[in-house]
């Protein structure tokens, strides 16, 4: 399946669709689709319909697992709708990103692991495991990692927020 | 006894459960859950699952939650497979003071349409009520 999609916004979030998302996000980015990748999610018939219902229905849904996602969208820029694309966590952002889904920024909402080794924001937690997959995604050409909540907060860059952590960031 | 849970972003729920009971004194069998980002979204699960567990009491629990879509909806919207709950979105100081007057036999289901109703009715632009009784 291939879909001309124009790509506004890569974002984790544990929250995947919520109100951050559907009334400071969608409005911001004039989203017209909305990707939500989980393999949680993918396939279970109950959670996808919740996050059916919660979608405005003018704006196109869609569930994949990352692997399905991975390998079925095409992206272009400057054409198609303008869209969202949500993972749960970094592990599954950073899985896609291996397998093909090339992206320059990425944006952190909010991450809430309970081994956390470092506190980035009010809302992320980031445990060792998170870090050292940033860490390897910097590493491509040209990817920015920054945390905002929303559109109209001041962004953090993760080079910023991980300067006390490390000091060896590429 | 209908128990009533009210789940929202940030204090709003307590606030409003606050401000009920200024106007009809201390309300009995509801409780609130503030979600806030600073809460991993497991640990308002649980939160919200013990909230509703301590308030069922056979006739199940309404859950009241501020926004559809957003995280306190999303959680409760959770809990309606295995458990006795309804969740109805856009709580409103009206809804509240509405609670009290649950009537003996009314299923959860009813309690809810119920409690929605009343929400939505109590919704008024002031000039348009106006027009029609003072401006003429």
């Amino acid at each position: 399946m291939t879909q001309d999609l124009n790509i506004q916004l890569v974002r984790v979030d544990n929250r995947l669709v919520h109100g951050q998302i559907l009334e400071s996000w969608v409005p911001y980015v004039k989203a017209q689709c909305i990707i939500v990748v989980d393999d949680g999610i993918a396939g279970n018939v109950f959670d996808e319909t919740v996050i059916r219902m919660a979608v405005p229905s003018e704006i196109d849904l869609i569930i994949n697992t990352v692997e399905d996602f991975a390998h079925n969208y095409n992206f272009s820029h400057n054409k198609g709708k303008n869209t969202i694309v949500l993972f749960r966590s970094i592990r599954d952002v950073c899985k896609a990103y291996e397998l093909g889904f090339h992206f320059d920024k990425l944006n952190i909402g909010n991450i809430h692991h309970e081994e956390f080794k470092v506190c980035c924001s009010p809302s992320v937690f980031l445990c060792d495991t998170e870090i050292e997959d940033i860490i390897r995604l910097l590493e491509n050409d040209g990817v920015v990692v920054e945390l905002k909540r929303v559109p109209r907060e001041r962004a953090v860059n993760i080079r910023e927020a991980l300067k006390g952590y490390c000091n060896v960031l590429p | 006894m209908i128990g009533v849970l009210i789940t929202t972003h940030g204090n709003l729920g307590n606030e409003l459960i606050k401000a009920a009971e200024l106007i009809k004194g201390p309300l009995s069998d509801i409780l609130h859950v503030s979600v806030d980002q600073s809460k991993n979204v497991e640990d308002i699960k649980k939160e919200i699952g013990n909230a509703i567990k301590k308030l069922d009491k056979e006739k199940g629990v309404l859950v009241l939650t501020d926004l559809f879509g957003g995280t306190p909806s999303n959680i409760s919207l959770s809990f309606m497979k295995d458990q006795k709950v309804e969740v109805v979105t856009g709580v409103n100081l009206p809804m509240l003071l509405k609670l009290s007057e649950v009537k003996e036999g009314m299923t959860l289901r009813e309690f809810a349409c119920f409690i929605k109703e009343h929400g939505q009715k109590n919704i008024y632009v002031a000039s348009e009520l106006l027009s029609k009784k003072a401006l003429g």
